[in-house]
């Protein structure tokens, strides 16, 4: 079993692209969910606004790449008040479900065959990162370099690098950037007295209310707010990609974006950023295991044939499922969260 | 709790066999013409050099240029949704296809032998119009059998919903059991099994007698996850949301068993896979989607009589209503909750089978009618039984006649509409009791 090469991948899921996108993803649905108590189970969407503001933009306008970023913004706006509207001033589950469906339905229209001359179908829009790369490869980073940090343990002699294309680098430097300040934001805006009715809402909707607030408003705001922190994560994939595909976008990704949040832990800044870090390298250092482990051949006991190597992926994400639910039951305040914030009540 | 929970999915595993690889043969050969004919001016003459793809969920299988009488053959491995397309640009010049269809999907139930033509036509249209009322019937004999699918598959998922407030976002997953489990039973079969009645050897089963082992088995799997999972940290006071999420962990994990297990095939069953339509005016259904619209129907017909005259249909009524009070004259709310856990679980896995005798068996098949469900028992009411069951109807009829207008690719979309219209203007639903929702 090669270890050097299983670590190495997990600590690079720990810093990766995919942590990053995820962080920013939790952190909106933080605001909505671990703050304001509002399940919001189409972050996915949101993402998808963006990414697809980003795409578009490009694919039509000869524009600058930063109308693509108000406009994504703008598409997650409209997205927030369709879904908020009917659904705010009913019980949390009617927004669940609501949700769930929109983004699904908004995935399935951007891949169709009759939406394809404006959302270019399952292929996605391709090749619009060109500008952001161009920044990175002038400001600091020719792409071409490798940069990070390489160890060599004591005593085994193993030589463990961390390396990052310049491209890579580039990503993760903004993307990190941007975790770190929408991080900043969320944290002082929830200890303002706007935040400390977001928390009140959470805890008793009515008591709240009685003291003349306008739930509805705040739920809104604070839908809107976590939505654009999730539309920069759609970006942020978009732009590492280079491509725009819909299936990026699936009810699987808000669900693991909810689980990454759950681990760190709810209504808790760090425990939306470390969650995913966390996820990330758990998520990966099973799968190189698990790949390793297998090699070519399938595990079979006896004549049950146990797994092959195309079995991974549904087993790792098996095992997401059963972290969410174990988390749920025994740690539901995570790694970071405190457990009197988690009273949640449904209403 | 959670140890006979774990021991619960490990034995689903195991029973689930490995039908992904074992199986691959069932992937039968079938053959896929597409024809290009140049109907200007009133000719009629095949156009040769054209290039034409297929692909299946947007992968290129393959492509080829027509021959000289306009065709190109493909061979492709089983019955799923294929979409040919034409490369417009190797078209001769002038030349166009009509309609602006240069794309055409053939879905897998469409294959009722082993090739399939598709007729491209440039030049003047080929489509005769279906006279309306005649699409509007036939089209109404289809939504009817969707719409019984729907309400027979959410009345657990309202149910319990009634009974214990929770939102049960695995419920997609007990419908997907009932398909899978009745493909294990008929397709792959338990050799261990084979000394049964109506077994063979190797321990398949008739599709008939395999339905009704799924739905036993779709009945104790939702006992199994009230028992293990959602009855006692009920109990032990855990929030609602916090029980909708770790219902959201549960439908990650057992789609993703499905899925372990089964791959990313669509697969039919033995039985009832090639039909011919019986023509009844302008309706053409064929016997097996006969059937299986009168058999729900008649389920349908049945459980809405077990609520209304039944001790335990009117208990369980009384539950949904208002638990504290229910249990206050008597009635023992954790039974009704096992029986309504038992009796969802049942009719889910039904509607898997029907479902997959329509679409196929596939590892995600309920998670794609899971809103559809979801808007189903909301335009009912959501807790209300007999509005699940005029709820889904409604919902699965309107989603069908919507097809009018809506690409099949999306036909599931109308759906979302419904819900937030209801949610607009009637939250509580047609039969739900105006209260305070919020």
């Amino acid at each position: 079993m090669n270890w050097i090469s299983i670590i190495e991948n997990t600590l690079k899921a720990l810093i990766g692209v995919n942590a990053v996108y995820f962080a920013l993803a939790a952190i909106g649905l933080n605001v909505q969910f671990g703050y304001t108590g509002l399940l919001n189970f189409g972050q996915a969407a949101f993402m998808a606004c963006g990414a697809y503001g980003l795409g578009m933009t490009a694919q039509y306008f000869e524009i600058n790449m930063w109308w693509g970023v108000l406009i994504g913004l703008g598409f997650s706006l409209v997205l927030a008040l369709l879904l908020g509207i009917p659904t705010l001033r009913l019980r949390a589950d009617y927004l669940a479900i609501v949700t769930i469906a929109a983004a699904e339905i908004i995935r399935l229209v951007v891949r169709s065959v009759r939406f394809n001359w404006l959302f270019n179908g399952s292929d996605g829009i391709n090749e619009f990162s060109g500008p952001f790369r161009d920044i990175g490869n002038d400001l600091i980073a020719p792409q071409a370099n490798q940069y990070g940090p390489s160890w060599t343990v004591p005593g085994i002699g193993w030589t463990i690098d961390v390396e990052f294309t310049g491209r890579q680098m580039w990503t993760l430097l903004v993307g990190w950037a941007l975790v770190a300040v929408c991080g900043v934001f969320v944290f002082l805006v929830m200890r303002s007295p706007w935040g400390r009715v977001l928390k009140g809402i959470r805890e008793d909707e009515n008591a709240v209310a009685s003291l003349g607030k306008n739930v509805f408003g705040y739920k809104m705001s604070s839908l809107i707010i976590g939505g654009m922190i999730g539309t920069f994560a759609g970006m942020m994939l978009a732009l590492d990609r280079g491509s725009v595909q819909p299936d990026n976008y699936s009810r699987d990704v808000t669900f693991f974006i909810l689980t990454a949040l759950v681990l760190g832990g709810l209504a808790s800044v760090t425990g939306s950023i470390v969650g995913p870090m966390v996820f990330w390298a758990v998520f990966q250092f099973a799968d190189v295991l698990l790949r390793e482990a297998i090699g070519g051949e399938a595990i079979s006991i006896g004549n049950f044939r146990l797994m092959d190597s195309t079995q991974i992926g549904p087993t790792n994400q098996v095992m997401i499922g059963m972290l969410l639910i174990l988390l749920m039951v025994y740690r539901p305040q995570g790694l970071f969260g405190n457990r009197k914030e988690m009273a949640i009540d449904a209403r | 709790m959670f140890p006979a929970a774990l021991l619960a999915l490990v034995a689903l595993i195991v029973i689930l066999g490995s039908p992904g690889a074992s199986h691959a043969q069932e992937d039968d050969e079938r053959t896929v013409r597409a024809r290009i004919n140049n109907r200007l001016e009133g000719k009629n003459e095949p156009v040769d050099g054209v290039t034409v793809t297929i692909s299946v969920d947007d992968e290129e299988l393959a492509s080829g240029e027509t021959d000289d009488t306009g065709t190109v053959e493909f061979t492709v491995q089983g019955r799923r949704d294929y979409t040919v397309t034409v490369d417009t640009d190797t078209l001769p010049d002038g030349v166009e296809i009509a309609d602006g269809d240069e794309s055409k999907v053939i879905t897998g139930a469409s294959f009722t032998s082993s090739s399939k033509t598709v007729a491209f036509v440039t030049g003047e249209s080929l489509v005769t119009e279906t006279p309306f009322l005649d699409d509007l019937a036939q089209r109404l004999v289809t939504g009817t059998r969707f719409g019984l699918l729907i309400a027979i598959s959410s009345v657990g998922l309202s149910l319990v919903f009634g009974t214990t407030r929770l939102t049960n976002f695995a419920h997609a997953e007990m419908v997907t059991f009932g398909g899978v489990v009745a493909f294990v039973f008929n397709v792959t079969g338990l050799s261990f099994l084979g000394w049964l009645p109506f077994a063979d050897e190797g321990g398949r089963f008739p599709l008939i007698a395999a339905t009704v082992i799924t739905v036993v088995l779709g009945g104790l799997f939702g006992l199994a996850l009230n028992g293990s999972i959602f009855g006692p940290l009920r109990r032990r006071g855990y929030s609602l949301i916090t029980l909708m999420v770790i219902s959201v962990g549960l439908s990650i994990a057992l789609k993703n068993i499905f899925l372990h297990r089964f791959l990313s095939r669509r697969r039919p069953y033995a039985d009832y896979a090639n039909q011919t339509a019986i023509e009844l005016g302008p309706i053409s259904i064929t016997r097996r989607d006969l059937i299986v619209t009168v058999v729900s129907l008649v389920v349908l017909v049945a459980v809405a009589l077990a609520l209304q005259r039944t001790r335990i249909g009117k208990a369980t009524r009384a539950v949904s209503d208002n638990a504290a009070l229910a249990s206050a004259t008597g009635i023992n709310s954790e039974q009704i909750i096992r029986i309504v856990w038992f009796a969802g679980g049942a009719l889910a896995a039904l509607g898997g089978v029907f479902n997959g005798l329509d679409e196929q068996v596939s590892f995600e098949m309920g998670a794609r009618l899971l809103f559809v469900m979801f808007a189903g028992i909301t335009l009912g009411g959501l807790g209300s039984a007999f509005g699940a069951l005029i709820g889904g109807f409604l919902v699965g009829l309107f989603v069908e006649l919507a097809t009018f207008v809506v690409p099949s690719e999306l036909k599931n979309a109308p759906a979302l509409i419904v819900l937030i219209l209801v949610l607009l203007i009637r939250p509580q639903g047609i039969l739900g009791r105006a209260e305070r929702v919020g």
